[in-house]
């Protein structure tokens, strides 16, 4: 026998997490389907909703239901990969093995939005088809560099809700219950600045809501947000994403041990 | 290696607690394991046994660190199970039966690279030792195709190519030849003996007691999370009185003669136990001197009287055990 044991590596378990999601998307891609269908229903519901709605509403329109469908793509994805573990019998062996379940979470999350990325880009077809022509953007480089980044801030909340997921069964309940919240709050079927002023706050602990205000920076001509800039919303994301990413972090490591405790690791 | 048992446990109780409903609960409360102290030594099959429920699984998990014990301690190669399981894991391996624990879109293969990455197999040796692995249980031809085309005993081989795929030093088994198909459960029993031979602890739980004869020098016997009996089988037999068994078979006893069998020397058990029309009595006996022909002899009355003498097995062990232990 070996004298001393095989060692585990974050970045290659995170590696190993995200190609197993990729493979296991690519033996079934007919599921792109139904997970195409909520973004077209996104983008043509959005449209109608901000259409009048100044010179920019196409923006509004796109990032909108970008937000919405990312939002199913990226935190659902990420929570529900945790309840198929359990279902499936594969957490167990997962949490038995050296690699914290965190990185495993990680690589799916990576995964996610990478598919929550796809959602954005249907959104935003259906939505350009829907106006007949594509929106007038400040500066188109930087607002795909920020769209991406808006995804990335998003995923930091994944990871904490798929902790979740792996403490309770009912993780999915509670999810549905901060959806709508989640909507209205982070500004993505309203701007947050037009809504009463003690939403804003609140909006705030959401990373993807500065996020998203940087990218209004940058895809709307002369737009001035909550008023701290584009550097400012970029920041305030960056800290935001880094406190939820500790908080996961904390999170994984007393629910692991919540979960010996209780026993739930699998269900019968 | 260090020496020391490769498990002790002591006094190792655990609860289950589960609530049902959402509104008006029920508390159901389980004392799966009520103290259990077990030393397992180092470099050989260990088998555990006990009926449905007694605590097998709950035992197994508990050591092999997927489930705190709700009081108690458990060493594992000398380390906590409950405080070191970074240094536990990547040193132990866990196969637990049954079709569920892989993922079913993709294939055998990418399955063990999947848990070969998370244990850290060093990846320039990764494809050789899953190559290795799958020709050990007999899968190499089904490795490319998808787990969910696999019968129950080609997924329960996988479990077991993936629990020996980072080579740990400790192996925990439950059921592992559950659902295989004679022949694949005589490889696979083939398949554990070698691996002690490579040095790996094995901790086995099993229902089929020849298996458990075949493969465990040492057993327990788990009864109602509590260890009723743990020794070689031989002790085993002399604890359960004796290791010749006589088999005597008529059509009813009268009870004057049951108890005359009893008080032959050397016997320390007469059960009896209808079978078809006959009745049969198995009597437990510990010494020589005693002969199926003293047993006839004392059995004038019953020209249909058929006698035997066999080895006392490992099933007879186990059900007198329990029995036991239930009443
Ligand atoms: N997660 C759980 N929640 C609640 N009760 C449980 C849980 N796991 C096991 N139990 C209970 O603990 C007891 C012991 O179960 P365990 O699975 O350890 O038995 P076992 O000896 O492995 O049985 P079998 O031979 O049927 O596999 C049973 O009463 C079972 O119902
Ligand atoms: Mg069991």
């Amino acid at each position: 026998m070996a004298a001393s044991a095989p060692a585990y590596t974050r970045a290659r378990s995170t590696v190993a997490s995200l190609r197993l999601a990729v493979l296991q998307f690519m033996a079934d891609p007919q599921w792109l389907i139904p997970s195409m269908i909520a973004p077209v229903i996104f983008g043509l519901v959005s449209f109608e909703l901000f259409r009048g709605y100044g010179p920019y509403f196409l923006i509004y329109a796109i990032l909108g239901a970008g937000m919405m469908s990312m939002w199913g793509q990226t935190l659902y994805g990420s929570g529900w990969a945790t309840g198929q573990d359990r279902n499936f019998g594969t957490l167990e062996p997962t949490i038995q093995s050296p690699t914290p379940y965190l990185y495993v979470v990680l690589g799916r999350v990576l995964w996610n939005v990478v598919s929550g990325l796809f959602g954005g880009l249907i959104v935003y077809a259906v939505v350009v088809g829907a106006a007949g022509q594509p929106p007038a953007l400040a500066n188109p480089l930087a607002s795909i560099a920020l769209f991406v980044f808006v995804m990335l801030t998003l995923a930091a909340i994944g990871v904490v809700f798929a902790a979740f997921y792996v403490y309770t069964r009912y993780a999915g309940f509670i999810q549905n219950i901060g959806e709508f919240a989640f909507y209205v709050g982070t500004g993505c079927m309203f701007p947050v600045v037009l809504l009463p002023f003690a939403v804003t706050p609140i909006a705030l602990v959401f990373p993807p809501t500065w996020a998203l205000d940087a990218l209004r920076y940058v895809a709307i001509p002369g737009y001035t947000g909550f008023g701290w800039g584009l550097w400012g919303d970029v920041a305030g994301a960056v800290a935001s994403t880094a406190v939820y990413l500790a908080i996961a972090g904390l999170i994984f490591r007393r629910v692991e041990r919540q979960v010996l405790a209780k026993g739930n690791l699998s269900d019968y | 290696m260090s020496d020391g048992p490769a498990i002790e446990t002591r006094g190792v109780t655990r609860v289950f607690e589960s609530r049902k409903g959402f509104l008006f609960r029920e508390k159901t409360r389980t004392e799966a394991l009520k103290g259990v102290d077990l030393v397992v030594e180092r470099g050989a099959i260990f088998g555990l046994l006990g009926p449905n429920g007694a605590g097998k699984t709950t035992f197994t998990k508990i050591l092999s660190t997927l489930l705190l014990p709700t009081s108690g301690t458990a060493l594992v190669l000398g380390h906590s199970v409950t405080k070191e399981t970074a240094w536990l894991r990547p040193r132990m391996g866990l196969v637990l039966g049954g079709e569920r624990g892989l993922y079913n879109r993709v294939s055998g293969r990418e399955n063990l690279r999947y848990f070969a990455d998370l244990y850290g197999v060093p990846i320039a040796e990764r494809e050789r030792r899953i190559g290795e692995v799958l020709e050990r249980v007999g899968l190499t031809d089904a490795a490319d195709r998808r787990t969910e085309e696999y019968s129950r005993g080609m997924k329960q081989k996988l479990h077991i190519a993936r629990g020996i795929l980072h080579r740990p030093e400790i192996l925990f088994l439950d059921e592992p030849t559950i659902g295989l198909d004679p022949k694949s459960a005589r490889e696979t029993r083939k398949l554990i003996r070698s691996l002690v031979s490579d040095g790996v602890t094995i901790f086995l739980t099993t229902h089929y007691m020849f298996e458990a004869e075949e493969l465990c020098p040492r057993i327990a016997i788990l009864s109602r999370g509590r260890i009723v009996a743990r020794d070689t089988l031989d002790g085993l037999r002399t604890l359960v009185g004796g290791d010749r068994t006589f088999e005597v078979e008529a059509y009813g006893f009268e009870d004057r003669e049951i108890e005359s069998l009893r008080h032959l020397p050397g016997v320390s058990k007469v059960a009896s136990e209808e079978y078809g029309p006959a009745t049969r009595l198995t009597m437990r006996v510990r010494t020589r001197e005693t002969t199926l022909d003293d047993v006839r002899g004392l059995l004038p009355g019953h020209p249909e009287l058929a006698v035997r003498e066999r080895r006392t097995s490992l099933e007879d062990v186990y059900l007198d055990l329990v029995e036991e232990e239930a009443t």
